[in-house]
């Protein structure tokens, strides 16, 4: 393990930011910190860094324990989430500042600097400020500027959310492609899924000061070991009682079940439905155009499911009365989450 | 339609009128009447009022103090500032308060409270004595007083535009190591430096037209512990009104160059913003 | 475990030593001197120096004439924010500029500058003195210096709110056909009014301790024309410390307590800004 978190706590005032965390990070890994605001993924990054100090625990990065050295000290690439660039210093100035501050010489200064402008793509804009730059430019002038002094772990906090929609799409690809050409051990931190999902090598969830789990992306969508890791992937619905879906085996202690629109297959009343034994019926409450597909609330058994139809079938209107089908849900006991497939469907036929 | 815009083109004009009216008969014509008064007896009596040995003594004195003022002030101003904005502390409302202290208390009361701590009833005027320092009726007391009535104009002036800026710049600067002075010198004072500059303005402005102040701890000892305008109030009441307002007149001159500078260093700061 | 330098930028120890260590030379010790000084003081002689019936007049000119002067300056306050705000007009940066002038011009200037124009020999006195009118020496003599002194106050206290103030808001307002008069009692004033508040407390504050541009004017006579700090004044000069502290608690308390009030209305104020 490169880095290493064990049983690190840490409160601010009645607030608990921390609670218990441990985990481990490979060297080389680009690792995603994802969870709902307030879950104390940020306070993590800050303690790896070393701005913020915990209460009690290690942080060990390269096998050596670095509670007591000092932020400047750890030879980390930090990049903030307003990127904090120095208004006062082009560009240029702002990509040299941790190689002039640790005097390294003017030559080699100079040669990383324009490497890292040409690496990121802004050949030109040495001499501007930040303040004439776009939000996009800003991002990579940070990147470059945690990047110069060669840190042998990059944190990245929200490192997506100041720029505009339209644009982040580009910079996640980049920021991925980069990082993995680098080869730099990186810990971003964000509380978009998608955002995880599409850059993250391996994703840490926390939630309420804990980590609720670690895996790679595909590990966490198909193995979801707690309740909130399940629900906290997709536009997830929640079944009160799972068992007025007949279908289903009985499981002890069993509380809520989670739904994914994925597992959820609508046909209209005329359409033909192989497993119609085991369908439910529903009511459309809502047809809302999703660009790529058609997502529909359905209100079947006294629960509303969200369910996605494909934009080549037949359109569903509101109102009509349709079959649902639920191929398999989640159910979770106590912290334990258990995938139940549909017991009348034989055959493998689920669709991811 | 037509009626409201001729209603409000009424309105508009009465209400500069009586603006410009309040200035003119409140600020404008007090400075009119210090310089026509100055110059009543004519350009030679003013050369003598103004070169006389007590003004200049009365003036390098004011310049003495304000010049105190000004760098303890600076240095005062930049540290609490430093401190109060970069950094997370128990007690900081109580220091805020603290400093704003001197300019909510009476000048007279500024005075009173440095004669209390330093004069003969104080358990310091034994030591004092020994040491052979005067504070109260001597310059120290007055360069003290003067300190004192400015001593939060740079701080209040320097906390708004560092809390605005934030930390980040900081800690990103510290985080690549980064010494103290570094941080301060390349990455926080460019923000401040026109804040900074008014803030000295302010100071510059107070500490040379303090009266109240100054008046309790100066013996009032012409050539000796008189500022500008100490030496004022006493030609004045000794009913010499042209040399009154001739070196009056002196502190007028300093007070527009000031407001010249003030206004200036606002424009370009709100240029740069 | 040693315990770490917990703050990541650096310089906190020094900053904080000069801070602290300037603050209490200049401001803390001598504050401390004059608790120390009145915990000597019995609370009968307070108390009897306090209402001595010269005092007790002095307090009354020093807060009466304070009040009228803040109450003048907010009025005008806010019709000289307006004007520079809102208007276009000749010289209207020189008259910007020119408010200011009183924290720029040494107050025993603006004293016998003032007091010069509204005797009976200055073109302002004169003209009053032919209705019988007199300002220098009395009451209204020391209203004017208290209103020069708080000119900038409110001014420069309501002019940050109306220049943000957006006008869509009147606009709307206009829309919806409410006269002007109107608009501004409902919609622009209620904008202001903290801020009026704030500048007018923060006038009185400085009226009421004003001491320079008072004493040329004012004539000083006793149980007339003689106002609070001029009492601690010639205490001062006779050393009598007990009473001059005894009345200088007084003002201070008074100070404390206006200070307290106006930093109630703001935080009130910004947390209305903030709720909306």
């Amino acid at each position: 393990m490169y880095v290493e978190l064990k049983n690190i706590n840490k409160k601010f005032g009645d607030f608990k930011a921390s609670d218990n965390v441990s985990f481990g990070i490979e060297k080389g890994k680009l690792i995603g910190l994802l969870g709902p605001s307030g879950s104390g993924k940020t306070t993590i990054l800050r303690m790896i860094a070393g701005l913020e100090n915990p209460d009690s625990g290690e942080i060990i990065i390269d096998g050596k324990v670095v509670n007591n050295i000092p932020a400047s000290k750890r030879e980390i690439g930090f990049v903030f989430q307003n990127y904090a660039l120095f208004r006062y210093m082009t560009v240029y100035e702002n990509i040299a500042f941790g190689l002039r501050v640790r005097k390294v010489d003017k030559k080699s200064t100079d040669k990383r600097v324009k490497e890292l402008i040409s690496l990121i793509g802004l050949e030109g804009l040495e001499k501007r400020y930040p303040s004439q730059l776009s939000g996009g430019q800003r991002q990579r002038v940070a990147f470059a500027r945690a990047l110069a002094p060669n840190p042998q772990l990059l944190l990245l906090d929200e490192p997506f959310a100041a720029i505009d929609a339209k644009v982040r799409k580009e910079l996640r690809s980049w920021l991925k492609e980069m990082i993995e050409k680098l080869g730099v051990t990186s810990i971003f931190v964000t509380h978009d899924q998608d955002e995880a999902i599409e850059v993250a090598d391996e994703i840490i969830i926390t939630n309420k000061g804990r980590i609720e789990q670690i895996g790679t992306p595909l590990e966490i969508y198909q193995n979801p070991q707690t309740a909130f890791s399940a629900s906290f992937f997709g536009l997830t619905s929640f079944l009160e009682d799972y068992q007025k879906f007949h279908t289903f085996e009985k499981i002890e202690g069993a509380e809520t079940a989670i739904v994914r629109p994925e597992f959820v297959k609508v046909t209209k009343k005329t359409e033909f439905q192989k497993y119609k034994s085991s369908v439910s019926e529903g009511v459309v409450e809502r047809v809302s155009f999703r660009g790529d597909n058609i997502e529909l609330k359905v209100r079947t058994n006294e629960t509303v499911l969200t369910a996605k139809r494909g934009l080549d079938e037949q359109s569903i209107s509101v109102g009509e009365k349709v079959d649902v089908l639920i191929y398999r849900i989640f159910v979770t006991v106590k912290e334990k989450t258990y995938l139940l497939e549909n017991q009348s469907l034989k055959e493998n036929s689920i669709v991811i | 339609m037509h009626e409201n815009k001729i209603g409000s083109r009424f309105v508009k004009w009465l209400l500069i009128c009586v603006s410009i009216l309040f200035i003119f008969l409140m600020l404008v014509l007090p400075l009119i009447t210090v310089i026509s008064e100055a110059f009543r007896s004519g350009w030679e009596t003013y050369k003598q009022a103004v070169t006389d040995e007590y003004t200049i003594k009365a003036a390098l004195l004011t310049v003495e103090a304000t010049l105190f003022a000004v760098i303890i002030n600076t240095i005062f101003g930049v540290f609490a500032a430093w401190t109060i904005t970069k950094f997370h502390f128990k007690g900081k409302k109580l220091l805020t308060t603290l400093i704003d202290i001197p300019v909510t208390v009476s000048p007279i009361i500024a005075g009173l409270i440095y004669v209390l701590t330093f004069g003969r009833q104080s358990f310091l005027y034994p030591y004092l004595k020994e040491l052979d320092i005067d504070i109260v009726f001597a310059i120290p007391g007055i360069v003290l007083a003067t300190i004192f009535v400015t001593f939060p104009f740079i701080s209040r002036e320097l906390i708004p535009v560092l809390e605005a800026q934030g930390t980040d710049e900081e800690e990103a600067a510290a985080l690549m190591g980064a010494r103290g002075t570094t941080i301060f010198r390349r990455i926080t004072f460019p923000h401040i430096k026109w804040a900074f500059l008014y803030g000295i303005v302010l100071c510059t402005a107070r500490a040379m037209g303090e009266f109240g102040a100054v008046s309790v701890l100066s013996g009032h000892l012409r050539g000796k512990t008189n500022t500008l305008p100490l030496h004022v109030e006493i030609l004045f009441n000794e009913f010499k009104y042209v040399p009154a307002f001739a070196v009056s007149s002196i502190l007028v001159m300093m007070a527009i160059i000031i407001l010249v500078i003030r206004s200036v260093v606002e424009y370009i700061g709100k240029k740069e913003t | 475990m040693k315990k770490v330098n917990k703050r990541v930028i650096p310089g906190f120890g020094l900053s904080m030593g000069v801070t602290l260590s300037l603050l209490s030379i200049i401001v803390i010790i001598p504050l401390a001197s004059l608790v120390v000084f009145t915990s000597q003081m019995s609370l009968s002689d307070i108390l009897k120096t306090i209402t001595r019936d010269r005092v007790v007049a002095s307090f009354e000119v020093s807060f009466l004439t304070a009040f009228i002067a803040s109450a003048i300056n907010a009025v005008m306050g806010v019709v000289l924010a307006w004007v520079l705000v809102r208007y276009d007009f000749p010289f209207k940066r020189i008259v910007d500029g020119m408010i200011e002038l009183p924290f720029a011009l040494p107050t025993a200037v603006a004293g016998i500058a003032l007091t010069s124009l509204t005797s009976d020999q200055g073109i302002i006195g004169k003209f009053f003195a032919k209705f019988g009118i007199k300002i220098a020496y009395t009451r209204i003599g020391i209203v004017v210096a208290l209103v020069f002194i708080g000119i900038p106050f409110v001014v420069r206290s309501v002019q940050p709110v109306l220049e943000k103030l957006d006008g869509s808001f009147e606009e709307a307002a206009g829309v919806m056909g409410a006269s002007r008069a109107r608009i501004f009692r409902k919609v622009i004033f209620p904008e202001i009014r903290p801020a009026v508040f704030t500048g007018f407390g923060l006038a009185l504050g400085r009226c009421i301790g004003e001491y320079g541009s008072v004493v040329f004017i004012a004539g000083n006579m006793p149980f007339k024309t003689e106002i609070t700090p001029l009492i601690i004044m010639s205490e001062l000069q006779e050393y009598d410390y007990a009473s001059a502290t005894a009345i200088a608690l007084v003002m201070l308390l008074f100070a404390f307590l206006l200070l307290f009030a106006v930093n109630l209305i703001q935080s009130r104020n910004a947390k209305i800004l903030k709720g909306g």
